[in-house]
């Protein structure tokens, strides 16, 4: 696989769009915002841009909720900021239709057919609308970085191939030129990469290897190291029952403490066990490097919360263990 | 109606013959489906579970595999005296292309329309066309009289009633003033007269350029023979999810921004007429023993060690559980009266019998 090599930390600085991608309740929403953090503690103006409308990334950033107007949500000492807004289907044909000269027929054409009938009766057409704003943004050089929230997968697979699926079934025309330049966009490894998100868990880590090879091979994305969020942690305390830790440490507890205790270091330890699983098939069948976020125990994601994610990115990503695995290449 | 909602899960599955799950993506929405499909079973009744995109793991459990994909198939071992357990995979692509064959008489005619390149491109991803390929699929299961329970799960989705919405769509959609231009008999593309049918034909020609127009109309040529039975279904599909026999189950986790999801769902159902039968909160986390106080005060400062790195976890876990307790109490006000059943966090299902343990859980009451 093409990997962009190094640190994810000097990777946004190489990058100008990033497609954060993962199966739904995963987090892509949260590694999109601390992927800007990262991007703007060091200095980069970052645009972060949320495709199917998630409201949540605003108040996580310490904003409103987002929304087409883009609003600035954080600056750095530094000289990074992230500014952040939505990318609608409804609002990509606006301003098309404006860029490819409209903008006077606009009320004739909304009066004629709603977008429902214009997209619905184009296949594909709304997320490469999207695509291509985004597209324009980039040509605009609107940020150092633009990092996309994409629907998530299931729907991101169809969203980022819509560029291909057109280009198959037009052969020419304005929108075979739009799909020809967001198909170029997607596979331009200097410009634009793909992030992918995972859990430590079975599902979430099978989508991702299959969404790995289907972004690289048919569209040519080039990936940055793969992201596992979520990570439980793996202290050496939780290989042992309280009796003996107690005892290595010089103290006693009482029989109910260590019951307790006992209950909670099984619970770690499954928990751990079924992620080292899950992070050696990830060795043997991805040849990306990853980094590993850890799981915060809070069931609420706050403003403060994302300085420790984007410091958890920033760490030196881990090569796969393909010696020791035995990988397929 | 005058039968107050049920008060457990078992309840509801007695009591329904349709049951719809529906939620965020990734807690787990298809394997509850599964479970209380399969805990239905196991009461004697004739039961099928509709899915949209098992998780592999999931669909080895049920013994699907590609070449079953569409058509019905019985999941062996599962169901008790008298009962059964189908699954149907659903693939919007393989369902599409049956309905035009089915919808249209002259073999000619649905083959214009199978090859036709926007319909190819339509079938596969146009939004809405596996929600609307769920509802098909639903009518036809519906109208065969042959189940005594239907568990149907709707594709994970953020604009949560797609599902529901989409036979409105699509009768708006063939309503549309366009679409009835293009698709009047007799007329070719120069003599379109209409002002806002002109005027759209002139915007999707300059935009997409004239193959595609080409394209669009003899796909909806080719479209009208089958619209008004399309139509008919929705409306009938419509009203049937909203019979008294229809339980929709409303599936989360305690994530925060699964709760909010889930909450702006059971909204949108409400508001739809959709009545909220049963709410499933899974992936919890467990909540450990509580430690004294005193005990917690004399080991605050015995330095790194084991001990130390158990004491942490417990401290996280437990400020994890109560977190979840103040997220699932959201969910729980918008539940009312109907039940309300916390999953504990698993390991993958990955047979039967622990489908079947999942389906005594959600089935053993509050």
């Amino acid at each position: 696989m093409d990997v962009a090599a190094g640190s994810v930390e000097a990777w946004v600085h190489r990058a100008r769009v990033a497609f954060v991608v993962g199966k739904g309740g995963v987090g892509t929403s949260t590694v999109a915002a601390a992927l800007a953090v990262l991007a703007a503690d060091g200095g980069a103006n970052v645009l972060l841009v949320s495709v199917d409308g998630k409201p949540g990334l605003g108040p996580l950033l310490g904003g409103k909720p987002l929304s087409a107007r883009e609003q600035t949500l954080h600056s750095t000492a530094a000289g990074g900021r992230i500014r952040a807004r939505t990318i609608s289907p409804e609002q990509s044909f606006l301003d098309y239709l404006e860029l490819k000269g409209f903008g006077g027929m606009l009320r004739r054409v909304a009066a004629a057919a709603s977008f429902d009938v214009i997209a619905g009766s184009t296949p594909g057409m709304e997320h490469l609308l999207v695509l291509g704003k985004i597209k324009e943004l980039d040509r605009e050089r609107v940020a150092d970085l633009i990092v996309v929230d994409a629907p998530p997968a299931g729907h991101a697979a169809p969203f980022l191939r819509s560029a291909a699926a057109l280009q198959d079934a037009v052969s020419s025309g304005p929108i075979r030129e739009q799909a020809d330049e967001v198909a170029a966009l997607l596979a331009d490894h200097g410009r634009c990469h793909g992030v992918l998100v995972t859990l430590p868990e079975d599902t979430p880590v099978s989508e991702t290897i299959e969404l790995a090879y289907d972004l690289e091979d048919r569209l040519g994305l080039a990936l940055a190291p793969l992201v596992v969020n979520g990570c439980w942690p793996d202290r050496p305390g939780l290989t042992m029952t309280a009796t003996t830790a107690a005892r290595k440490q010089g103290v006693t507890v009482t029989a109910a403490t260590k019951r307790s205790l006992d209950a909670v270091v099984r619970f770690g330890r499954a928990r751990v066990d079924a992620q080292r699983a899950q992070l050696d098939r990830l060795d043997r069948e991805l040849p990306l490097p990853r980094v590993h976020l850890p799981r915060l125990p809070v069931a609420r994601l706050l403003p403060e919360h994302l300085d420790r994610l984007a410091a958890a990115l920033g760490t030196e990503p881990i090569a796969p263990d393909v010696e020791r695995t035995g990988g397929r290449r | 109606m005058t039968t107050p909602p049920a008060t457990d899960m078992a309840s509801v599955l007695r009591d329904s013959s349709l049951v719809v799950t529906c939620g965020p993506g990734g807690v787990g929405k298809t394997t509850t489906a599964a479970a209380l499909a399969l805990a239905a079973a196991e009461t004697g009744r004739r039961v099928i579970v509709v899915t949209v995109d098992p998780a592999r793991r999931l669909a080895d459990t049920l013994g699907i595999d590609g070449s079953s994909a569409n058509d019905p198939f019985e999941v062996t071992g599962a169901g008790r005296d008298g009962g059964e357990l189908w699954a149907q995979m659903l693939d919007a692509q393989a369902t599409f292309d049956r309905m035009i064959l089915d919808r249209t008489d002259d073999p000619e005619r649905a083959r214009t329309i199978l090859t036709n390149p926007i319909y190819r491109s339509i079938a596969g991803s146009l939004a809405g066309a596996q929600e609307y390929m769920a509802i098909e699929r639903l009518h036809q299961l519906w109208s065969s009289g042959e189940w005594d329970l239907i568990v149907i799960d709707t594709p994970p989705s953020r604009h949560a009633i797609d599902l529901l919405e989409a036979p409105d769509r699509l009768v708006t959609f063939f309503g549309h003033p366009v679409y009835r231009v293009l698709t009047a008999p007799g007329r070719s593309l120069a003599r379109v007269t209409n002002a806002g049918a002109s005027a759209f034909l002139w915007a999707i020609r300059r935009l997409a350029g004239p193959q595609v127009v080409e394209d669009t109309i003899e796909f909806f040529r080719a479209l009208a023979g089958i619209e008004a039975g399309l139509r008919q279904r929705a409306a009938d599909t419509a009203a049937v999810l909203r019979s008294a026999g229809t339980s929709f189950v409303l599936v989360s986790s305690p994530r925060a921004e699964a709760i909010d999801e889930a909450v702006h769902l059971a909204e949108a159902l409400r508001i739809g007429g959709y009545p909220l039968a049963a709410t499933v909160v899974n992936l919890v986390h467990p909540t450990p023993t509580p430690i004294d106080a005193d005990t917690l005060a004399a080991l605050a400062d015995i330095g790194d060690g084991p001990l130390a790195d158990q004491l942490t976890f417990h401290r996280e876990l437990s400020a994890l559980a109560d977190a979840e307790t103040r997220e699932i109490r959201t969910l729980r006000a918008h539940a009312g009266s109907t039940p309300l059943v916390e999953v504990p966090l698993l390991d993958d299902i990955s047979d039967l019998a622990a489908l079947a343990a999942l389906g005594s859980l959600l089935t053993s009451g509050l």
